[in-house]
């Protein structure tokens, strides 16, 4: 097997400057490097290097049988566990023809948009930090912890909820969720506006996250953006409305989408998906059928020889399993697309050009995760 | 959105390629293609021309039993709600395929990843380095007869 | 207060000890009843701090190292970092590494010689007293530039050019702003300005400069919205990316010393120095003291960072021209009424 390519030496002249931020570094969100090339304060040229948190994701699910697969889905995005076990176990379902109780489809999407929000809210919390405004991460932690209170009674976990089976749910919801789902669907609406307060109305926010960063519909297609991203460049684009999965065909929601491109419309866009995400829970929850909640699902999964790509919107966007099935009892070959690892792959485009500190701004609203980057 | 069906789009690919299409196949609103790795590249050239200016993702497969790896790509568009599947096969000793990163820039990022696990060569990628292991890794790591001393095979109790 | 010390004087001249010796031994009290002030004062506020904030953002706070809430906790912090290992990077200048954070904080410390907390608490009041603390607090900008420089890290040239930058572009609306009081009384004396200041305070009349100080303040102690030099988000911790235990320690003091002065500055040209009403006059000085640093807190943990053209911006082309304006109106009012 052949060696690669060789480590080029950078080359500094006095005009310009190599910076290495990262691995470590605050507000690179994890173990990304990025090789900045200054001109002063002016970032020239970006060159990421990821890889620090690859674990090998694919070749463990090509050793373990298609159930043992769902635990190591969570540790992708760890900030959104029950979107991946989603993605996962959908595929899965796709590939083998499965069918799902009506009572666990409604317990997927509950769970999965209060995922949802509690992304954004870390989001939200982080991108405030990287600008210097500690008090959102808070605001936006204080409001996380209750959601996972509420997955906490569901699963038992707090972070890692390898909730989702193939075929359905293994419990059903604990009798005090709807109850305390919707208590805290009334608590958290009038929090949104404090948010505005502290962030979306500041001058100085908006005079720092306007203008920067654009990314225009061209590029954002041709380099195969998703999510709040794209929808940020003014694409209305949204796989819960365009390639309606589960049962999302079923419930009333707006896509909300920027004009620009900016890192503004980007923040906009997950600050209102905020409020989109409780309108379809609350939906779900009015509609919550009873019954079963595990469809009929053979004891050995083998699933016919064959490959199969499906897609969900997580949070972060597009995130995509790729299967392919030789019939036996594990995958012959799995591979996620994951959106972080997508959307990283345009900073250099986006990010050249801006100061430093706009950098860190533009950084932040891609919104990565390194668990899935790397995988 | 859906003017063009997933039937529409294997005639046109084979009535313009003929051969080089070895197996299709159409799975709902998805178009499958097994294709000729000589003419890939202008196959996808031609699929883009249709509409499909979304790609979503570019897969290895390591065909062990027929000595092959396998580049997967699936396409989609923003208009359409037909979608595509080409693969193409290439053998292990000669892995090369011509990159489709000047038609998507998303491939880049995609067939390094491909190039770094499954040893997948693209040629005219721009910047084929490796991406997820280290600068001086050796071997790939996806493929099936991937040793390596710290590797402790599974055995299920 | 004169007579006490021309007896200690003649004490020593009695037992034929040269007038240097008690000269000497008070300059040493003197120093040493400032760096006490300057140490709980600074442990206090970063306590205090720590409780605004952390009441800012729903939380407690410390509230363990001893007892009523956690209020040893700066104490336990700051024996903790004198305790720590003294680390030198390798690549690092050793002299000027090590001499950057006495430089700071002496610039720090200089400037309590001229603040009036009282009447007759003042080290000495200068007959230059507002001259002698601009230019004495534009010395800290050396010491950062030297930390900045001698660390041998790219983030802390980084940090300490920005500093720099800052420093220049907001030294100059600062002096300008307290140009107004100082053309109304006619003398740079902390004592007769705050006299003067017996019937009105001069944040009244002078309410504009009182707020153009306020920001270019904000602005000389790196406090958010205006800490880019230190912005932790993009250069990690800035010129002080290297300093850890003690001299990390001696960099925060000065930080935070820094903020007292510039909040007792504004209390003398603007809130009326000592003046109020039933309280002691050095409380009163304490009591404004402190409600502007309070805000100065209340600001860092509500609003975001500006980024450095936005600084820039703001300095050159608001600030400045502002309080050129001031200056130049307070100067028309004051012939006018002759």
């Amino acid at each position: 097997m052949e060696q690669t390519e060789i480590i080029e030496p950078f080359q500094e002249t006095m005009e310009e400057m190599y910076v290495n931020m990262g691995p470590q570094h605050p507000s690179t969100h994890g173990v990304l490097r990025l090789m900045l090339k200054l001109d002063g304060e002016v970032v020239t040229e970006i060159t990421p290097y990821i890889g620090y948190l690859h674990r090998c994701h694919e070749k463990i699910g090509e050793n373990r049988i298609y159930t043992q697969v769902i635990p190591y889905t969570d540790r992708l995005d760890y900030l959104a566990s029950m979107y991946n076990n989603f993605g996962y176990v959908l595929t899965v379902e796709r590939l083998m023809g499965l069918q799902v109780p009506e009572r666990a489809e409604y317990m997927r999407v509950i769970l999965a948009e209060m995922q949802r929000i509690a992304s954004h809210l870390i989001w939200m919390g982080t991108f405030g930090l990287d600008l210097g405004n500690f008090t959102i991460f808070m605001y936006c932690f204080r409001e996380r912890e209750k959601i996972l209170d509420l997955f906490e009674s569901v699963s038992g976990q707090r972070l890692n909820y390898s909730f989702y089976r193939i075929g359905g749910m293994p419990l059903d919801l604990p009798d005090s969720f709807l109850t305390d789902c919707k208590a805290f669907l009334e608590w958290f609406k009038p929090r949104l506006p404090e948010y505005d307060a502290v962030m979306t109305d500041n001058i100085i926010f908006q005079k720092r996250v306007q203008g920067i960063g654009k990314l225009d519909q061209k590029a954002a297609i041709d380099y195969a953006i998703s999510g709040p991203m794209l929808r940020g460049s003014g694409i209305k684009w949204d796989l819960r409305r365009n390639d309606p999965y589960s049962i999302y065909d079923r419930f009333e929601f707006e896509v909300p989408v920027g004009s620009t491109g900016d890192v503004w419309d980007r923040y906009m866009v997950r600050r209102l998906e905020m409020a989109e995400s409780v309108k379809i829970v609350e939906q779900a929850l009015r509609d919550l059928p009873p019954g079963e909640i595990m469809g009929k699902v053979p004891k050995k999964l083998k699933p016919p020889a064959g490959d199969i790509y499906s897609r969900v919107e997580s949070p972060r966007g597009e995130l995509g399993f790729y299967v392919a099935s030789d019939g036996s009892e594990k995958p012959y070959r799995y591979k996620v697309r994951s959106p972080a690892f997508v959307n990283l792959s345009v900073l250099p485009v986006i990010g050249a050009g801006h100061l430093v500190a706009d950098m860190v701004a533009i950084l932040g609203s891609i919104d990565i995760v390194l668990g899935e980057v790397d995988r | 959105m859906g003017r063009i069906t997933p039937d529409e789009i294997i005639q046109a690919i084979m009535s313009q390629f003929g051969e080089a299409v070895k197996a299709s196949e159409i799975k709902g609103v998805e178009a499958r293609m097994d294709v000729d790795r000589g003419k890939s590249y202008e196959i996808l050239l031609a699929l883009k021309g249709m509409g499909f200016d979304y790609l979503n993702c570019v897969s290895s497969v390591d065909r062990i039993a027929s000595g092959d790896l396998e580049a997967v790509y699936n396409l989609s568009s923003l208009n359409e709600s037909a979608k595509a599947m080409v693969r193409v096969r290439v053998p292990r000793e000669d892995p090369v395929i011509r990159s489709v990163v000047p038609i998507w820039s998303a491939a880049n990022w995609h067939e390094r990843e491909a190039f770094d696990l499954m040893g997948i060569r693209f040629d005219g990628h721009p910047d084929l380095r490796r991406i997820l292991t280290s600068e001086d890794w050796v071997g790939h790591p996806l493929r099936k007869d991937y040793q390596d001393e710290r590797l402790v095979p599974y055995e299920p109790a | 207060m004169e007579k006490t010390l021309e007896r200690f004087y003649a004490a020593f001249a009695a037992l034929g000890i040269p007038w240097i010796v008690p000269q000497l031994i008070l300059m040493l009290v003197v120093a040493s009843l400032v760096i006490l002030f300057i140490s709980v004062s600074v442990m206090f506020m970063i306590w205090w701090e720590r409780k605004i904030s952390a009441h800012i953002q729903v939380r407690y706070g410390p509230m363990r190292v001893g007892g009523w809430h956690g209020w040893a906790q700066s104490l336990a912090d700051g024996i903790k970092l004198l305790i720590k290992e003294d680390v030198i990077p390798a690549g690092a200048d050793k002299l000027v590494f090590a001499l950057a954070p006495m430089v700071v904080f002496a610039a720090a410390l200089a400037a309590y010689v001229i603040i009036p907390f009282g009447p007759n608490l003042i080290v000495r009041d200068l007959n230059i007293g507002v001259l002698f603390y601009i230019s004495i607090s534009s010395l800290t900008v050396v010491g950062i530039i030297m930390a900045g420089w001698s660390s041998n890290n790219k983030y802390s040239v980084l940090g300490a050019l920005r500093s720099a930058a800052q420093a220049v572009s907001y030294e100059v609306p600062l002096v300008v702003s307290i140009l107004g009081v100082i053309m109304t009384v006619g003398s740079l004396s902390m004592i007769q300005i705050v006299e003067a200041q017996q019937r009105i305070w001069f944040v009244i009349p002078q309410f504009a400069g009182f707020l153009i100080y306020l920001t270019a303040a904000l602005a000389e102690c790196n406090r958010l919205p205006f800490d880019i030099p230190e912005a932790e988000s993009e250069l990690v911790a800035g010129f002080h990316v290297e300093y850890s235990g003690m001299r990390f320690a001696i960099f925060f003091l000065a930080e935070y010393a820094n903020m007292f002065t510039v909040a007792a500055i504004a209390t003398t040209l603007f809130l009326g120095g000592w003046h109020g009403p039933l309280l002691p006059p050095w409380l009163w000085f304490l009591i404004k003291t402190y409600f502007i640093i309070f805000v100065m807190m209340w600001l860092r943990w509500t609003l975001a960072r500006l980024r450095v053209d936005q600084l820039m911006n703001l300095g050159w082309k608001v600030l400045l021209p502002l309080a050129f304006l001031n200056m130049g109106i307070t100067g028309v009012v004051l012939v006018l009424r002759g």
